[in-house]
């Protein structure tokens, strides 16, 4: 009795369960990452520590003097593939931004020529990027966490 | 929120296509198997910070590659620089005898009281070279404008040039803000314009290290 039901359990939790189950420890993983995150990196809502490019460790921020933010953004990809299709631009998908509402507030930044309303920036040093865009209606800046070291 | 720099300068790089005015603005080298998407976009201006003598300067530096060709650069460009460096290459004749019509594009648009310097840049293609440091060093003279060789290539009096350029920006608004002497420091805004005699070029400079 004891084993049919435990059977029936079993059966219930890997076949129909199961895909719901995996999408939700997906969601709470995402926000697992985006907490910790936080933790180490992020402290009243502000970058806890120097942002650097992860290539040449030029400081692009002091400390404190960003806003952390979450919002999803599809960023070109740092290098693209030279056997993609002409025109396209690879990218992925970004949670995580340091927002700079005025420009001056970066220690040391490059900011390309525009492609529609936006300016991709780059490290001021070795040129690697885009570490995050500007946006040029709101002239507003947003640093990719995950494209820059902390330290 | 509270500003956290002391002088904000804009500056500019003039001069012919080709002179290695983005050179000494984008470093990034391409490497056989992939395209940078910086690269491909290209670099508009960039933002520096830093010390001169205590105080936090920012730079916002703008390249005027691809402007050149039309042999004049646009009121709009020049609205607000404080600084401008004159590059020319020393393995080009033609771009060192442009340096004179530059200078008039800026008497004609900038503001009258920007600070100038002139770069002679690719100093390391020594074999190449047409224009010798002697002639850059009188034009520089003449104009009584400081002077230095540089490569953009290897690195060489770069970082120096815009230091030298910042400083003289630094020392001229220090030395209007004294004469009108508010007690106040307003820093980033320069006032408007009062003559100031230039410094002869006496600043010492060659294409290697001293």
């Amino acid at each position: 009795m004891h084993i049919l039901f435990a059977l029936k359990t079993l059966y219930h939790n890997l076949y129909l369960k199961k895909v719901p189950k995996i999408r939700i420890m997906a969601d709470a993983d995402i926000k697992t990452t985006v907490e910790e995150t936080n933790k180490d990196y992020v402290e009243d809502g502000k970058n806890k520590l120097n942002v650097k490019c992860k290539f040449c460790s030029s400081k692009i921020l002091d400390k404190q003097s960003a806003n952390y933010i979450t919002q999803e953004k599809q960023l070109p990809l740092m290098q693209q593939d030279n056997n993609r299709e002409e025109g396209e631009i690879q990218t992925e998908s970004v949670n995580e931004f340091y927002h700079v509402e005025n420009m001056y507030t970066f220690e040391n930044i490059g900011f390309t020529h525009s492609v529609d309303n936006y300016k991709y920036l780059s490290c001021a040093d070795c040129d690697a990027g885009p570490v995050g865009y500007y946006d040029m209606n709101t002239k507003h800046s947003y640093v990719a966490l995950s494209r820059v070291v902390h330290s | 929120m509270a500003k956290t720099y002391d002088y904000l300068f804009k500056l500019l790089l003039i001069g012919d296509s080709g002179v290695g005015k983005t050179s000494i603005l984008f470093r990034f080298s391409e490497d056989a198997f992939n395209i940078s998407f910086i690269s491909t976009i290209g670099i508009d201006f960039k933002i520096r910070t830093i010390d001169l003598d205590g105080k936090k300067v920012k730079l916002q530096i703008w390249d005027t590659a691809g402007q050149e060709r039309f042999r004049t650069i646009t009121t709009a460009y020049y609205r607000g620089s404080m600084g401008i460096m004159l590059v020319y290459d020393v393995t080009n004749e033609k771009s060192f005898e442009n340096i004179k019509n530059w200078i008039r594009n800026i008497e004609e648009n900038a503001s009258a009281d920007v600070e100038k310097m002139i770069l002679g840049n690719k100093c390391d293609l020594d074999a190449k070279r047409m224009v010798s440091k002697e002639r850059g060093e009188q034009l520089a003279v003449e104009y009584q404008i400081k002077f230095v060789e540089t490569s953009a290539k290897d690195s060489l009096n770069v970082e120096s040039a815009f230091y030298t350029l910042a400083r003289d920006i630094k020392a001229k608004m220090e030395k209007k803000q004294e004469a009108s002497n508010p007690p106040s420091r307003s820093g980033a805004h320069p006032i408007k314009a009062s003559d100031m005699q230039r410094k002869p070029a006496s600043w010492l400079s060659r294409c290697s290290i001293l």
